[in-house]
């Protein structure tokens, strides 16, 4: 029996740099944390902050450029194709468009049976034991059963991404990486499918790698809350922590942008200059220091460094660091 | 509530079609390509009936009425008897007409077939890996395409000699670089969907998501590319043919009927329109086809 | 209140598709002062954006049709209006802003050059060189330096693009300014700069301004009253005051309740059940009884009025029939 608490996904220095002809794009630069059986981690930052490119790395369907990546111990990245076959049963990802992220040609029953041919855990032949299997993987993500034949294209987008979750647990994997999987929705139907995921969650003992750009749903449904800025963590903290006390003047500025829907509480916005700077060959420093209404000189030539500040909450500026501000 | 849900349940399970559904209902509406597929399809079935006629007959109807001369009446022009004429050796050009549709039309498909099983193979590598197969395999396409197919065809069969099978490779050759580009194309575009990287993400290899993610994905604009290559594949054989590098005489195949009979276009003019009549029908049909399935098919699907 | 602008009166439109007549738009009204905002908020497939449309005639027809309803403009009937006069109208008073600032610019344009049309076609006889110097004032104005007049489209990012469709739609001064999801594409950060920008423009120019979103958090800091719209129809209009603090119809309640709150450490939300009706096959009744917890069994027999109340806050639902006045 296994530790209820013990860490399942340890992830160190990930680093993923694509090379584009105007230099080496760091897309994702030095990320580490680890996760907890059962927890959330939310991954939050703006376009284009590498926090997509992160979540496929970790489970390999970009290449890493360096770091390590164990899960349950495995160390992930060097695994040849057949381990990270079998090891594609313990860790899956629902995507963003569920408009994209399924294929057109297949129905419902077909896209969910696919991971189960693909593993080899049903025979292809044993028509009634899949068709069992995928009937019970619909109710639990709430699809009615007489939607199994129906095609991707005849679903409103909530109903796909019920599909996409579905796919996604029909091998009973442990750990999923959810890529904004209620952007793409509408309010309503982004609290039914939240709803739906927190319940797995709780069922299944799922431990969810939860990447979005909303930080009133990175609130809702983490633990664990890691701030991203241009490929590089700025803040990890515990979820309430984090909202509570932001340390890190991008995290202020981030959580100061929410438009609260409430007349009674105006908005007390902390306005950052300019906008995002460019990941392509970005020099040392703080990434932020451009924007930053903090920003200092200092902050530009030192490298960054992950410190503890209080206990679980860690912080990359160097000014928080020195206790300036 | 329960009474009101009965009816939103007919309706989705009357819904419930497939896109190839959906594309035949949209091709249905479009009077031209259906004309088009009517035609052909009794090309098909006078090719497939006056095959099983020979075979049954062992070449008796073959021999005794589309090759046996009657030079009594030679270019006489249509009767009630004969309905297009008699050509130059008093042959009955319907019936030649009927015997010669199976050569244009299967050995069109056959090598349409041909160019689409090759030039698909190296298209889907070319555009799933990239980078240098890509770079390699485009190139070797780009010189065959730039030698005009015509031209091209016709060096083929003068190097291996004129035979049935040689036409068919060198036509087949011929058409290996539009369906290469066609299908890297498409799979380019598929390639980067989301629901490859999902593919991916269960553990498929990559021969599973060429083929049974990104080709079925793929398969639209392929259908359409080769239904407007059978009809250039057509018109490619009845030219060799014309030229006198295809099928040889008294084969009766509508581009040799139309060569042996430009001689008489003076004098008799159903020799010669009415097997050109025969090919030009059919190219008509298939690049009406060829449009209604390119409109019902392609993009704007649903979503 | 100031001066009436903009009164909308059982507004209709319908689209005939495929699948048969979808009624986007039944019966709607609307009104707007001069210099006030009104917040128009509905999921995907409403209406909003059809309405919108419809105020600047710009429904497609075919599919659309405008099937009913008057739209007065300063007292004119905008829909008994010539062609000429309505384009004349467009742009000259009325301006929109549509979602994707990435679309809706010419890309082989300059920006500059797209706002000084703008303004070239509203000032007949200025000068090319006048209108260069207004145009730059303009891209000053929404943050933008005017030394990047000479640049294309694809030189800016996605929020500088939205500020310059920004100024377009504002370069001849309008009274009235209809934005359609504004800031649905771009990040916090940026939509906050982008709001507060449009914010601070309405204000200088008192431009009343129909703002439409699916975020009741965007139109809390900025709308003076809201409109909520289902399924072709106005469910619930008040000052943002009343519909905020004091909901009424069950729908509202329902997306309030799907928006995960910053403050409250709940781990599920209110999410309502089921979806939008298939708006080719509208009920009869009421078209949100099907989702709705209070649902009777007369919700489902005849569609409630939009019945105002006594403090003037308008309702669609059953349950306050008998309060209307």
């Amino acid at each position: 029996m296994e530790n209820n608490t013990s860490e399942i996904l340890r992830v160190s220095h990930l680093k993923k740099y694509f090379p584009v002809p105007a230099g080496m794009l760091h897309a994702v630069d030095d990320i580490s944390f680890a996760i907890d059986n059962g927890k959330t981690l939310g991954v939050v930052g703006e376009s284009g902050c590498g926090k997509s490119t992160m979540g496929r790395a970790i489970l390999r369907l970009h290449e890493p450029t360096s770091g390590e990546v164990y899960f349950q111990g495995k160390d992930v990245l060097s695994l040849d194709k057949k381990g990270m076959k079998e090891l594609r049963r313990d860790m899956q990802i629902v995507f963003q468009d569920p408009y994209a992220s399924l294929n057109p040609r297949m129905t419902v029953s077909e896209a969910i049976a696919a991971p189960l041919l693909v593993q080899k855990i049903y025979n292809r032949k044993n028509k009634a034991d899949i068709e069992k299997r995928v009937k019970e993987i619909m109710n639990m993500v709430g699809l009615a059963n007489r939607l199994i034949n129906t095609y991707p294209h005849e679903l409103d987008g909530g109903r796909r991404q019920r599909i996409g979750i579905a796919r996604a647990l029909a091998l009973n994997p442990k750990f999923i990486v959810c890529d904004e999987p209620v952007s793409a929705l509408d309010v309503s139907i982004q609290a039914q499918i939240l709803n739906l995921m927190a319940d797995l969650q709780e069922d299944l003992g799922l431990t969810y790698l939860f990447i979005t750009h909303d930080l009133s749903v990175v609130k809702y449904v983490s633990d664990d809350i890691l701030v991203m800025y241009l490929g590089q963590m700025v803040e990890k903290a515990p979820s309430d922590k984090l909202f509570k006390k932001p340390m890190h003047p991008y995290t202020q500025a981030l959580l100061s942008a929410i438009p609260i829907p409430d007349p009674d509480l105006p908005m007390n916005r902390i306005t950052m200059k300019g906008e995002l700077s460019s990941p392509i060959n970005p020099g040392i420093g703080c990434r932020f220091a451009k924007r930053c209404p903090y920003a200092a000189d200092s902050c530009s030539q030192q490298e960054m460094v992950l410190t503890e500040e209080e206990p679980g909450h860690f912080v990359t500026c160097q000014r928080v660091q020195r206790g300036e501000i | 509530m329960e009474e009101n849900s009965t009816p939103k349940e007919v309706v989705q399970e009357k819904k419930q079609r497939s896109l190839w559904d959906e594309a035949w209902r949209r091709f249905k509406k479009n009077k031209t390509a259906m004309a088009g597929l009517v035609y052909l399809s009794i090309l098909v079935i006078v090719a497939i009936t006056t095959t099983v006629i020979d075979w049954v007959t062992k070449n008796q109807v073959y021999k005794n009425y589309i090759i046996k001369q009657d030079l009594l009446h030679r270019l006489k022009g249509p009767s009630a008897q004969h309905i297009f004429g008699q050509d130059e050796f008093g042959r009955d050009i319907f019936l030649r007409m009927l015997w010669g549709t199976r050569y244009s039309l299967f050995m069109g498909a056959l090598a349409i077939i041909f160019a689409l099983i090759i030039g698909g193979f190296l298209g889907a590598l070319s555009g799933y890996y990239g980078k240098r197969v890509d770079a390699i395999i485009m190139r070797c396409m780009d010189i065959l395409l730039a030698i005009p197919s015509m031209l091209l065809a016709t060096a083929i069969v003068a190097a291996l000699g004129t035979s049935l099978v040689n036409v068919l490779i060198a036509i087949g050759i011929a058409y290996i670089p539009t369906f290469a580009r066609t299908v890297r194309a498409s799979v380019l575009t598929v390639k980067d969907r989301d629901f490859i990287e999902a593919a991916r993400a269960i553990g498929c290899d990559d021969s599973e998501i060429i083929f049974k993610y990104i080709v079925m994905n793929a398969l639209a604009p392929i259908i359409v590319q080769a239904t407007l290559g059978l009809a250039g594949a057509i018109l490619s054989i009845a030219g060799l043919s014309f030229l006198g590098l295809g099928i040889q005489p008294p084969t009766p195949e509508w581009g040799a009927m139309l060569s042996n009979a430009r001689t008489y276009i003076r004098d008799a003019w159903h020799v010669t329109v009415m097997p050109g009549l025969g090919i030009m029908l059919t190219i008509l049909s298939l690049n009406l086809m060829g449009d209604g399935l390119r409109d019902a098919l392609d993009p704007k699907l649903k979503n | 209140m100031s001066e009436l602008l903009l009164e909308i009166k059982d507004l209709s439109i319908i689209y005939s598709t495929e699948d048969g007549l979808v009624k986007a738009l039944n019966n709607a009204s609307l009104q707007l002062h001069k210099g006030e905002s009104l917040g128009l908020v509905g999921e995907t497939g409403a209406g909003k954006t059809t309405l919108a449309r419809g105020i600047m005639r710009l429904i497609p027809n075919p599919p659309g049709k405008i099937v009913g309803g008057e739209i007065f403009y300063e007292g004119k009937d905008l829909l008994k209006l010539k062609d000429k006069d309505m384009r004349k109208l467009r742009g000259q008073q009325i301006s929109m802003i549509f979602q994707d600032p990435m679309t809706s610019l010419n890309p082989v344009m300059t920006a500059g050059d797209q706002i000084r049309e703008v303004i070239l076609a509203h000032n007949p006889g200025m000068s090319k060189k006048e209108g260069r110097k207004q145009a730059e004032d303009m891209l000053e104005m929404v943050g933008i330096n005017a030394s990047r007049y000479d640049n294309y489209p694809h030189q800016f990012s996605g929020g500088m693009k939205q500020r310059v469709v920004i100024a377009i739609a504002l370069a001849c001064n309008p009274s009235l300014l209809i934005a359609d999801e504004p800031t649905t594409a771009l990040d916090v950060t940026i939509q906050a700069q982008v709001l507060e920008m449009i914010h601070d423009l309405k204000e200088k120019n008192n431009t009343a301004m129909l703002l439409i979103t699916h975020d009741l958090g965007v139109v809390a800091q900025n709308c003076d009253s809201v409109a909520i719209i289902y399924a072709g129809e106005i469910v619930e209009y008040g000052t943002l005051r009343q519909v905020y603090k004091k909901i009424l119809h069950p729908y509202t309640e329902g997306l309030f309740g799907s928006v995960p709150s910053l403050d409250t450490t709940s781990k599920r939300l209110n999410a309502i059940d089921g979806m939008m009706p298939d708006p080719t096959q509208l009920p009869k009744g009421c078209k949100f009884a099907d989702r709705c917890k209070y649902a009777e069994k007369r919700c489902q027999e005849r569609n409630p009025e939009l019945i105002e109340l006594a403090d003037g806050h308008k309702v669609r639902c059953i349950r306050y029939e008998h309060e209307g006045r």
